[in-house]
């Protein structure tokens, strides 16, 4: 990353390293000005550099560890391709409009997973394999754990930067891997590349292919598996995908059964759906509460009414900013799709016109009249919240689809109905925030069950 | 034959005809009851101006109305004008690639593809593609005029071209329903097809589609195959955008000249890319007054130099008059050789069709 001009480089990093394509897409910040020029690579560039991805081998696994350690060092704190740390969660903030708090959580996430990227994966290692089929157990008879192919690419997502510490994991497990960033926020993809080059990863071994829409395929199918970021239309897409890791919408939710006094976990609420700026997957979407749900929608809106409306960059900023134009449109959207529900919180609109062009998204608190009411699945990239009426009777219908419910209750027949379901990924019980995510703990299943598999083994 | 009527029609190419004088000439010979094709003399009807007094010039041919698709329905026979007598000397009957909509036809008369292919050897020759090399032509034959056209110039050039043969338009259906594998599948075969060809034959021009040629980049022994035994690649049928064009003269193929012909059946030609010393420009520059461009905006109104616009093609010979065809590329304008009427193009790439603004669901 260098400064040409004014203009940040986000050069592509393939395997004859920086790369400079013809085909520049200009990256505005959130005043509409341009702030980073993205390289985006063609097709063949993108064949080309999976071509040498699977030829080269994988570090040896002391190297890779210390490798995958030293870059996270880099990135939370050092100088990485020119930027200082402080440089960089400046660039994140001002082009992606995502306030400051929410870099430095990355930096915080970063220095943890990194320092536990092993650790953390051989947690997920089956009990019954081995790391290496030198393991005296295999003389018996046991399974080895390897890998399913030998390059993971990743579509990165955009909406936060701590999301990356989900695939470092597959570094460690000895994956060349192909980032494709975001052009909503090329900044954290590239300083991971360009950390983990100067840390010992070869330009064979990992690389960062920026490329427009039409040959992000390309980058997919290069791969031997792939984890994807996107909305409905791509979990679809890759559904029956065997190689293809999609990730959707997060659709976190919060239950609060009558047995639970809701006062005791407001705290919890709040933050669990206004950290991070209220971006992640983790952030709590739908409110669900058995019994009136008004007063802690009341509450709610009351607490989320204080967070300040800052610039990004602003150290104490806690809320996204978007362009003007951009905030309202998500404002027009959000109020079409709120009619009929009783608003608490940003009924009114949501933006906050900060008066230089761009506008803080406020929170918003609905209520809603039925468990099922299809807002309840509406997930925004700020503090947007449906709080909802549950009842025994509604039962676990209304929880599906969710990557975190947090579920404050004593009814064990309920927990064991909510650990049954398939499609709630993680049950969290009591007072804890649905972004709790520590290293070791699986996300969405631990993605080595994904990345890894296991081989018998007798000698 | 009255082919001794406006004998400036019969100009060769690099002789560059008076444009004022060529267009008169040609207007003449098209809405003569005696000379012109049935389709323009039942056309010239209905037109609200004259073209023997109104069309004085290239630009005049802004007149006509674009009947692009009317070629989609004519008796192939009612294009060739009368003056060509009762035993015109037809080529064959080509058909558009299809991709909007049910196929074009034209007709290729003898004395216009002598003339397009002199022009298309010359350029080839002023990139140094070897003459007396054999040719391993992948572009499509059938109903496609590219695999009648290239075949035929490796003859006149002194060689033979081994053609591998392939359906374009059933590779759109593929894509078109989203079975991008399948499409990925027939490439494949094309190639597979390609390795023994190269394997076992002197091949020294390679002529193929941009899309093939990439898919050829990343096989390791058809890229040494190539670079062992390949003089020249000329690609044509497809865009290729400039950062793969750097990539593979700079690095797949270097020293190899790679030239691109930007050309479709309705222009009955393609024309070959501008030598220049910037790989990055790909230039393409019409054989006018034969045929002309203009790059112009929504309203129909040029755009300036430099500037991105949609594709206006004009084709006017003895044997065909095709006017004012907006086509379904978009160009940068960018100024012709000195003398040449009309404009030229570069970064040709088909026309991008823009969404609404929708905000998205989900964080990601």
């Amino acid at each position: 990353m260098s400064a040409t001009s004014h203009l940040v480089r986000l050069d592509a990093l393939g395997p004859s390293g920086a790369y400079r394509s013809r085909n520049v897409q200009t990256v505005n910040d959130i005043h509409g000005a341009p702030y980073a020029e993205l390289s985006l690579v063609p097709p063949l560039f993108v064949a080309r550099t999976m071509a040498a991805l699977r030829k080269a081998d994988p570090l040896p696994l002391e190297q890779r560890l210390d490798a995958i350690a030293a870059a996270g060092r880099a990135f939370a704190t050092g100088t990485v391709g020119g930027l200082s740390a402080e440089e960089y969660q400046h660039a994140v903030c001002r082009v992606s409009g995502l306030p400051w708090v929410t870099t430095e959580m990355a930096l915080e996430f970063t220095a943890q997973y990194t320092e536990r990227a092993y650790l953390s994966s051989q947690l997920a290692r089956p009990a019954g394999a081995v790391n290496d089929w030198r393991d005296p157990r295999t003389r018996h008879g046991s399974g080895v754990w390897a890998r399913r192919g030998h390059v993971f690419a990743v579509h990165a997502p955009g909406n936060t930067p701590s999301a990356h510490t989900l695939w470092l994991q597959s570094l460690a497990l000895g994956y060349r891997v192909a980032l494709r960033p975001s052009s909503r926020e090329p900044f954290s993809p590239h300083r991971w590349i360009t950390a983990l080059r100067d840390a010992g990863f070869g330009p064979d071994q990992v690389a960062l292919l920026p490329t427009d829409h039409a040959t992000a395929d390309e980058v997919v199918r290069g791969a031997d598996l792939a984890m994807v970021y996107g909305d409905d239309e791509v979990v679809r897409k890759y559904a029956s995908s065997a190689t293809v890791l999609p990730q959707g919408p997060g659709r976190s939710k919060f239950l609060l059964t009558k047995d639970a006094d809701w006062t005791s976990y407001l705290d919890t609420v709040v933050s669990s759906v206004s950290a991070h700026g209220g971006a992640a997957c983790i952030n709590t979407t739908t409110v669900y509460v058995e019994g009136d749900p008004a007063p802690l929608a009341r509450a709610l809106a009351e607490r989320l009414a204080a967070l300040p409306s800052l610039p990004p960059q602003d150290p104490k900023a806690v809320l996204p900013v978007k362009p003007l134009a951009e905030a309202r449109g998500i404002e027009r959207f959000l109020l079409a799709k709120a009619a009929g529900t009783t608003p608490w919180l940003g009924g009114d609109g949501i933006v906050d016109d900060l008066g230089d062009g761009t506008a803080v998204l406020r929170p918003a608190v609905h209520q809603v009249a039925r468990p099922d009411a299809p807002q309840t699945r509406i997930e925004q990239r700020f503090p947007c919240v449906w709080v909802a009426p549950w009842s025994p009777e509604a039962g676990v219908a209304p929880l599906r689809d969710t990557v975190v419910l947090t579920a404050v209750t004593d009814d064990e027949a309920l927990v064991d109905r909510l650990f049954a379901e398939p499609s709630i990924a993680n049950v969290y019980l009591g007072d804890h925030p649905t972004y709790w995510l520590p290293p070791g703990i699986p996300h969405d299943d631990y993605l080595e069950s994904f990345l890894m598999r296991t081989k018998a083994c007798i000698r | 034959m009255v082919h001794d009527i406006d004998t400036v029609l019969d100009a060769p190419i690099g002789d560059h005809p008076d444009p004022g004088e060529f267009i008169r000439a040609a207007m003449r010979w098209h809405f003569d009851p005696r000379t012109g094709s049935p389709f323009w003399l039942a056309r010239a009807r209905t037109l609200d101006f004259d073209p023997l007094t109104d069309v004085k010039g290239v630009d005049d041919l802004a007149l006509f109305p674009n009947v692009c698709d009317e070629l989609r329905d004519v008796r192939a026979e009612d294009l060739v004008p009368r003056g060509y007598g009762d035993r015109p000397d037809i080529c064959g009957i080509y058909e558009s690639g299809g991709t909007t909509g049910r196929p074009k036809r034209v007709v290729l008369l003898r004395d216009w593809f002598d003339k397009s292919q002199a022009w298309l050897g010359a350029t080839l020759d002023a990139h140094g593609v070897p003459r007396g090399a054999n040719w391993l032509m992948m572009f499509p034959t059938g109903p496609h005029m590219g695999g009648y056209a290239y075949a035929r110039l490796a003859r006149d050039r002194g060689s033979h071209a081994f053609s591998i043969d392939m359906d374009p338009r059933w590779v759109k259906q593929l894509i078109a329903a989203g079975r991008t594998e399948d499409a990925r599948a027939y490439a494949g075969h094309l190639l597979e097809q390609a390795r023994h060809v190269l394997r076992g034959q002197d091949v020294g021009v390679l002529a193929i589609t941009p899309p093939v040629l990439e898919r050829l980049a990343v096989d390791e022994e058809l890229t040494a195959l190539v670079r062992d035994k390949v003089g020249a690649i000329v690609w044509a049928g497809a865009h290729m955008d400039a950062a793969t064009r750097d990539l593979l003269g700079g690095e797949v193929f270097p020293g190899i000249p790679i030239v691109g012909f930007f050309g479709s059946t309705m222009m009955l030609h393609s024309c070959g890319q501008r030598g220049t010393e910037d790989p990055g420009a790909c230039v393409f520059d019409p054989p006018a007054p034969f045929i002309t461009f203009r790059v112009v905006d929504e309203d129909g109104k040029p755009v300036e130099y430099g500037t991105r616009g949609r594709v206006v093609v004009n084709h006017v010979s003895r044997s065909f008059l095709l006017p004012n065809n907006l086509d379904r590329d978009e160009a940068t304008r960018v100024p012709g050789p000195p003398g040449q009427v009309g404009d030229s193009l570069a970064d040709v790439t088909p026309v991008q069709v823009f969404d609404g603004e929708a905000v998205i669901e989900g964080v990601y």
